[in-house]
């Protein structure tokens, strides 16, 4: 096993094992020393899934505080906002307003990494009345969302983006880049 | 203390009903799918924040509300990993709704793909 390589290690192992120890709760020997054993074993797997850059990039303090406000603030008022939607077209007698279509939208251009795509397409997808059907890319390296609409308000592609994405995007490239 | 729990529990139940509602009432499955995600997210973020009020109130241990926490965290991660599997599962295997996709982008880019993978099934 090279250096670099136990790094990644490493660093998925601290992350497995502080879960483990938060979901356990209790600093008994017998199960520290289960979560080791079994952290160990599940971070030899997972290591060459996780890490793509630096073994220790998602440890960054300031990253993770822009995650906590991100999800608190920013993202769960987009929640509220797409759940009442969902809610007035679900609970109106005829369905109005349910209108499906597939519709492609631009990525933002400082987001490259895995995790930003997928931090974005996993946002959009959480969100009630959008899922994200396939992320592409095509040959100038912009990245396309195809993203599943329950009602569509917009066949405008760049306008349909901003309503379907709103701020979220803009918060995520602040913190993947 | 009380009021507040019991205002959390009817705010996430109400979701959870207008999704089960949505599951029921929705017309085909990407309908259903959409109506779906409002059980996993405002449902569970709800009941969640009322069983973590309770579990405060009623001076249990703090691993109570870190349990809590983690399971409300594991809901949101893992949902939209299968929601995003079962749409595009369900589109590929020819099914769309009463009148169509009004915009169909998906269909549009990856047509050429889909037609060459027919004909070398054919062939095969």
């Amino acid at each position: 096993m090279n250096k670099n390589r136990f790094t990644d290690w490493l660093s998925t192992f601290i992350l497995c094992f502080l879960f483990w120890m938060l979901l356990v709760f209790s600093v008994q020997p017998r199960e520290i020393i289960l979560g080791i054993v079994v952290s160990a074993v599940i971070a030899m797997v997972a290591c060459k899934l996780l890490i793509h850059e630096s073994a220790f990039y998602l440890y960054n303090p300031v990253r993770i505080v822009l995650l906590l406000f991100y999800a608190v603030c920013i993202f769960l008022i987009e929640l509220i906002k797409a759940n009442i939607a969902m809610a007035r077209i679900v609970l109106s007698p005829g369905l109005e307003g349910y209108k499906p279509g597939v519709i492609r939208i631009r990525g933002a251009k400082n987001i490259k990494s895995l995790y930003g795509l997928n931090m974005v397409s996993n946002s959009i997808t959480l969100t009630p009345g959008t899922i994200t059907m396939e992320v592409a890319e095509d040959e100038q390296g912009d990245n396309y969302y195809y993203v599943q609409w329950a009602s569509v308000e917009e066949t405008d592609r760049e306008k349909a983006g901003e309503i379907i994405k709103g701020r979220m995007e803009n918060w995520i490239g602040r913190i993947w880049r | 203390m009380n009021i507040a729990v019991t205002i959390f529990l009817v705010i996430g139940a109400f979701f959870t009903f207008v999704g089960a509602l949505g599951v029921l009432r929705m017309p085909d499955v990407f309908g259903r799918l959409q109506a779906s995600t409002c059980i996993a997210t405002l449902g569970t973020i709800n009941i969640m924040i009322a069983g973590i009020l309770y579990a405060a109130s009623s001076h249990m241990s703090a691993g109570v509300i870190v349990k809590l926490i983690l399971f409300g965290l594991l809901v949101i991660l893992t949902n939209p990993v299968s929601n995003h599997a079962l749409c595009k599962a369900a589109y590929h295997m020819g099914i769309r709704p009463a009148k169509g996709f009004e915009p169909d982008d998906y269909a549009e880019d990856f047509a050429e793909a889909g037609e060459a993978e027919d004909e070398v099934k054919e062939e095969a």
